[in-house]
């Protein structure tokens, strides 16, 4: 786990598939404040191809907004306020 | 080897390629579906699952009315309570293993470290199987149910036709009704996406497919105690020899394009199981290996905690034991065993279910804990 000033990387590449989506729930809701308040942006970097969609469909519910690009072999997902 | 074997090997492997490749682009995972619905309430990809037993059920009886395939397919037996010991043993494993016998496959052959773990697993609990035979077998007839019939509707003394043609219909309309309410559809971001209810309908077909070509439809898991009675023959060939459950041939029948009869079992030996399933296997594991690649997906990252690496051996150990006890896998059951209204098929799904549960549990509170 990476982590800089205001942006936060998370490599949940190669886990088992469940693991993926609840490791990335559970650091959205633990940063909360801070991505509410604009001050950090969090990156999961997936490459489980499911997971990248649910993390996706499920993040956007919860009102921010999430950029998916492809880095190389695996998905890189950017979430931070939603402006 | 006649030509006929040749046709079902060439078409298992295509048909096998194509499934890979599939299920890779939509990510068609059985396990995701149950693990999603426990532990998020989404139950889109259960939606498809609806589709898939359908689409299946409509179109394997069109191949049972024109008599060119026997309905029950072999394999399938009376029911027994025991079904429903292995569907929550294979439930609980699938979930922890991150995939079922299937998902496993597709997921090795994109390169996941921990699918290759779960495969191993499978293969060694397969194999452990062999060690139980006989006293599994003494507690499936002590739980048999009193019938020797194999489908609901044998048991009700009626034609399969016309519930088959109702239950199929019921659920096509449903899954209309589902597309025009948005609620079956997921959004696209990442690349090459097939929409995973068009992978269920291409997976019926392939599964049709299956049925016409070797006369059942896909299934894989006798090939795992092959291969474990393969290793066991070249490490220790004097147990080999002891252990019973290898000398079996359950399958022995005609295949529906001809020939003579062919014969075959979990043993070491090169058989109709291996005429059947090995190209199915390896289709699957080149199908989805094809699929990444083609996307630069594909890669192979050794890098996983140690909770989830025992987690996907156990999961794995679980599963391989479990599709003997069931008998037979997901795949079997629930794309090949519902759609023909096989009574094993909806016992396996009543213990499936809690399975899943239990390992949705297990993986949620034990493997991915703070």
């Amino acid at each position: 786990m990476l982590q800089e000033s205001n942006c936060k990387v998370i490599d949940l590449r190669g886990q088992i598939c469940p693991s993926t989506l609840l490791t990335s729930l559970r650091e959205v809701n633990n940063s909360k404040e801070e991505l509410k308040s604009g001050s950090l942006k969090l990156v999961l970097l997936s490459d489980n191809r499911s997971s990248t969609t649910h993390i996706s469909d499920a993040v956007t519910s919860m009102g921010y907004r999430v950029d998916v690009d492809k880095e190389r072999e695996h998905y890189m997902i950017s979430i931070c306020r939603n402006s | 080897m006649q030509s006929i074997h040749l046709i079902m090997l060439a078409g298992g492997l295509l048909t096998g390629l194509i499934a890979g490749f599939i299920m890779h682009r939509s990510d068609y995972c059985i396990a995701g579906m149950f693990s999603n619905l426990f532990l998020f309430r989404s139950t889109i990809m259960l939606k498809t699952l609806f589709l898939l037993i359908g689409v299946s059920m409509l179109l394997f009886e069109m191949v049972n009315i024109t008599g060119f395939v026997t309905v029950p397919f072999p394999f399938f037996g009376p029911p027994s309570l025991a079904n429903i010991i292995g569907g929550f043993l294979f439930g609980a494993g699938m979930i922890l293993s991150g995939g079922c016998v299937v998902g496993t496959l597709y997921k090795m052959g994109a390169g996941s470290f921990a699918s290759t773990l779960a495969f191993l697993g499978l293969v060694i609990g397969s194999t452990l199987y062999a060690f139980l035979h006989p006293k599994w077998v003494f507690l499936s007839k002590l739980l048999a149910l009193p019938t020797n019939t194999v489908t609901i509707p044998q048991l009700l003394g009626i034609s399969s036709t016309l519930p088959a043609f109702l239950i199929s219909v019921f659920l096509i309309a449903l899954f209309v009704y589902w597309l025009r309410n948005a609620e079956i559809e997921t959004s696209v971001v990442v690349d090459g996406y097939i929409q995973p209810w068009k992978a269920a309908i291409l997976l019926a077909f392939l599964g049709s497919v299956s049925v016409l070509i070797t006369g059942m439809p896909m299934g894989i898991t006798t090939s795992y105690s092959k291969f474990g009675a393969i290793l066991i023959q070249l490490i220790a060939p004097e147990r080999y020899t002891d252990i019973k459950y290898f000398t079996l041939l359950p399958l022995n029948y005609t295949p529906p394009l001809g020939g003579e009869t062919i014969s075959g079992g979990p043993g070491a030996m090169i058989d109709a199981i291996s005429l059947i399933q090995f190209p199915v296997i390896f289709g699957i594991i080149g199908g989805s290996a094809i699929s990444a690649i083609w996307l630069g997906e594909w890669h192979l990252n050794l890098r996983l905690p140690w909770k989830q690496i025992v987690s996907a051996v156990v999961g794995g150990i679980l599963m391989g034991m479990a599709s003997r006890m069931a008998p037979a896998c997901n795949i079997w059951h629930l794309m090949g065993g519902l759609p023909i209204m096989a009574m094993q098929s909806l016992l396996f799904l009543l213990g499936l279910l809690p399975g899943a549960w239990f390992g949705t549990l297990v993986f949620s509170r034990v493997v991915v804990s703070s």
